[in-house]
């Protein structure tokens, strides 16, 4: 569904490369997780996958970038958006300004596309409900918090339907209810056939959603695995990634021979329980 | 958080089509203008203006917004014209040097009225009509997406920008910043602060057209409205006849050789 | 420096009553943070701290002053504040200038305002940033920044407005560095917080908040406990409580350390 190959990627005016020999492949209805230190090029990327890079910034991009079968780079703006959808890190700055109502925002792009009336009230009704905004919907969406400005803007994003959808930090200004009802809806929309592409620092929550992670650092992505494995491969604390305290209470027990060597390292809560409940039901040393 | 002054209500004058508010506004505001006799003005606010605004239920907020705009202009203009119309002989009354002149007065009436009408009508259009469905309104009649965008994201952002303009002032009070002083000081002191804002400002733009771009802003399909604009017949038949009569304003003047 | 919160109540303009009725008293060189739903009232109880908001009811105590007394200019040399988005904080055009104005609008000689901003800059991780403009940096950087300016105000009391959102691992360590080292200067720091990690791991004193009143006060292995609190404020325990619960402890560990130590008492 998303093919990058050998991409490498420079801002305008410079000649430091953010990406180098960048690979990536994505199978469709996947949930993607990619995770990275501050400063490790994920934003870049999320806007290569998604046209912004080379359509709307410049810069030197090479290699080729393919989502939902077409050439990135060969097509309009216009065309690329409608295979794949970015929800931008800034839920400020993805409010159109436009509408005076979150309703109005969010039929925003539908209306550009020349949707139907009736087909569009029913898309917002249903994406308001999925994202538990409902409650918001007559409300100017500058009169919003950060959080509820947040939900909006993912919103606006799911009801365009395009076929990929990626997704930069997108939980950042919510608060842990709000977060795990996203990756609820990440989760849900996976399931509708969406393949989806998330970059974020909130581990737990990637371990339980996503179902491949790849690691962002030294401008490539340098690791790649199912989500368990990944997020607790110890190499990510030397990549500024750190790990779940799952993960590192785990570790600390296998280091003092309360878990046995073989048992795979915890990421999530889930995990954890039988890892550790194994362990108590063994009879004390 | 208000954005607009719209006074949300559901009266006959909130539902009418945007584009017919408008048209009634720039008829009202041609006639008076074209013709130049007080009693004109005077006609329109007791026979037009004032019952819509009734009708409206918005008749206090326009009064109370109206005055506020008002009371300080006319004060000056019947003072000093009142006072300095150049063609005042008719000495009403005097005091000092000061002579108050009936011609002066009369012009003062004349120019006065006009402003109270242009002032109450267009508060009224405001205060009546949502700018979201005036926008609406306006592109479903072939104005560009974009130029709506342009007035719509104004009348949006500015306020927004305002809040944030307001809480960084604030931020830099929370790191000492005393703001007392005379009025020219602050100044001084508020100008640096805010200039990174509003080059943050442009910043923002040009992320936010990347976002806008994402849901199909470039999009050469035909656009269509969620919201439906009410019309009606009646509605547009009115529109023709008070385009005429503006017209018929214009044409009166020069008819009647009062110019 | 001691603050306190007597019968606070605050009510919006607008009719919305944000804090109904809050009395804390926060003693002098306390790590206190305040959990709770986005909404729960915690910003705008903070805020009173240096006169962002003034009591609808009740009084407010920075040491011994009343904050009602006193402008937000003069409370700024006693509590500093960081905000939550960095981009309502920043104006300078560059990292120095804007981490340089609270220490020069206090009036601190040149020799400690230099020193202070140096120090700020090395504790955030930004000395080599010092000339960037703020423009250029990322969220998790500006925010730091943002960090930086307060604490070269060397206020006796350091208010965190979710210091970590946006933060990777390295930017929430050297967060927490930040809050252990403000309490071994004898600082007070009062920090809201979504991270329920950063919070047990860092803080003394947990207050959970919801819908404007506090439901829930102690230390942080004293709160998450608590689960009929918890689940009513919406507010998840840190990891290692939930994995203890699940696993039917009766104690709720809150480091990795003190967990690994409770494993062998678990053994059947």
């Amino acid at each position: 569904m998303i093919d990058l190959a050998d991409v490498s990627y420079a801002y305008p005016d410079t000649d430091h490369y953010v990406l180098s020999h960048v690979n990536l492949k994505v199978e469709p209805g996947t949930v993607t997780g990619i995770v990275g230190a501050s400063g490790s090029g994920k934003t870049t990327l999320a806007k290569i996958i998604s046209g912004f890079i080379p359509h709307v910034d410049g810069g030197e991009l090479s290699g080729s970038v393919v989502v939902d079968g077409a050439t990135i780079a060969d097509v309009t703006l216009s065309e690329a958006v409608s295979h794949v959808g970015l929800v931008i890190q800034s839920p400020f700055n993805q409010i159109s300004g436009a509408k005076f109502t979150v309703r109005e925002e969010l039929a925003f792009g539908l209306e550009n596309l020349g949707v139907a009336r009736e087909e569009m009230a029913e898309r917002v009704t249903a994406v308001a409900e999925l994202l538990g905004i409902t409650g918001l919907l007559e409300r100017s969406p500058y009169a919003l918090s950060g959080g509820q400005q947040q939900l909006v803007a993912i919103a606006s994003m799911i009801i365009m339907n395009t076929p990929v959808l990626v997704m930069d930090e997108p939980t950042s200004q919510l608060d842990p209810g709000g977060t795990r009802m996203v990756f609820d809806v990440m989760s849900s929309l996976r399931d509708a056939g969406i393949t989806l592409v998330v970059f974020e620092h909130k581990l737990e929550l990637l371990r339980e959603h996503a179902d491949i992670v790849h690691v962002l650092a030294e401008s490539q992505l340098i690791a790649s695995g199912p989500s368990r494995a990944m997020l607790a491969d110890p190499r990510l604390e030397k990549w500024g990634i750190g790990s779940t305290r799952f993960t590192a209470a785990a570790a600390a027990a296998r280091d003092r021979k309360l878990l046995s060597k073989d048992a795979e390292l915890p990421v999530s809560l889930t995990d954890a329980v039988p890892e550790f409940r194994a362990f108590a039901a063994k009879k004390g040393a | 958080m208000s954005t607009t002054l719209f006074d949300n209500r559901k009266s006959v004058i909130h539902r009418l089509n945007p584009v017919t508010k408008l048209i009634a506004l720039l008829a009202i505001i041609v006639i008076v203008f074209a013709i130049p006799l007080w009693w004109v003005a005077g006609i329109i606010i007791v026979v037009i203006v004032v019952p819509a605004a009734v009708i409206s239920g918005s008749g206090g907020r326009l009064l109370k917004l109206s005055l506020r705009i008002l009371l300080p202009i006319l004060l000056v203009l019947f003072i000093v014209q009142g006072l300095t119309f150049p063609g005042g002989t008719t000495v009403i009354w005097q005091w000092g040097i000061i002579d108050i002149t009936s011609e002066g007065l009369l012009f003062a009436l004349g120019v006065g009225s006009r402003i109270v009408v242009l002032v109450l009508a267009s508060m009224l259009l405001v205060l009546t009509t949502h700018p979201g469905d005036l926008m609406s309104a306006l592109s479903e009649r072939g104005m560009s997406p974009k130029f709506a965008y342009i007035i719509s994201s104004t009348l949006q952002l500015i306020p927004a920008f305002r809040v944030r303009a307001d809480s960084i002032l604030l931020a830099q009070q929370a790191r000492g910043l005393s703001l007392k002083g005379s009025p020219f000081r602050r100044i001084k002191i508020m100008l640096p602060l805010l200039s990174p804002l509003v080059l943050g400002m442009f910043t923002d733009v040009e992320e936010r057209s990347t976002a806008m771009e994402a849901r199909a802003f470039g999009s050469t399909a035909k656009r269509t409205a969620l919201i439906p604009v009410p019309d009606s017949t009646v509605q547009n038949v009115s529109r023709w006849v008070l385009i005429v009569l503006a017209l018929a304003a214009v044409a009166t003047p020069i008819v009647l050789g009062l110019l | 420096m001691d603050v306190s919160f007597d019968g606070v109540r605050y009510t919006y303009p607008g009719g919305v009553e944000a804090v109904k009725g809050v009395t804390l008293a926060i003693p002098s060189g306390q790590r206190f943070a305040i959990v709770g739903q986005n909404g729960a009232g915690k910003t705008t109880l903070v805020r009173h701290l240096n006169g962002i908001f003034q009591p609808t009811e009740g009084t407010v105590h920075v040491g011994d002053w009343t904050t009602t007394g006193h402008t937000i200019a003069e409370l700024s040399a006693k509590v500093g504040y960081v905000f939550q988005n960095p981009d309502e904080q920043l104006f300078a055009r560059r990292v120095i200038d804007d981490v340089a104005f609270g220490p020069r609008n206090l009036g601190f000689d040149l020799d400690r305002a230099e020193a202070l901003v140096a120090a700020a800059l090395e504790q955030t991780g930004l000395s080599a940033e010092a000339e960037t403009h703020p423009h250029h940096l990322s969220l998790s950087e500006r925010k730091r920044v943002a960090l930086a300016a307060v604490l070269a105000m060397d206020t006796p009391i350091v208010v965190l407005d979710e210091p970590t959102t946006g933060q990777d691992e390295r930017g929430v360590r050297m967060i927490a560095t930040i809050v252990e080292k403000l309490q071994s200067e004898g600082r007070t720091v009062i920090a809201i917080t979504h991270d329920m990690d950063f919070c047990a791991e860092n803080f003394e004193r947990t207050v959970v908040m919801a819908q404007g009143e506090v439901l829930a006060d102690g230390a942080p292995s004293e709160v998450f406990i608590q689960d009929a609190v918890l689940e009513k404020a919406r507010v998840e325990a840190p990891q290692l409580a939930r994995l203890a619960d699940a696993l039917g402890w009766a104690s709720r560990p809150l480091t990795v350390d003190s967990f690994v130590d409770s494993l062998p008492a678990h053994r059947r």
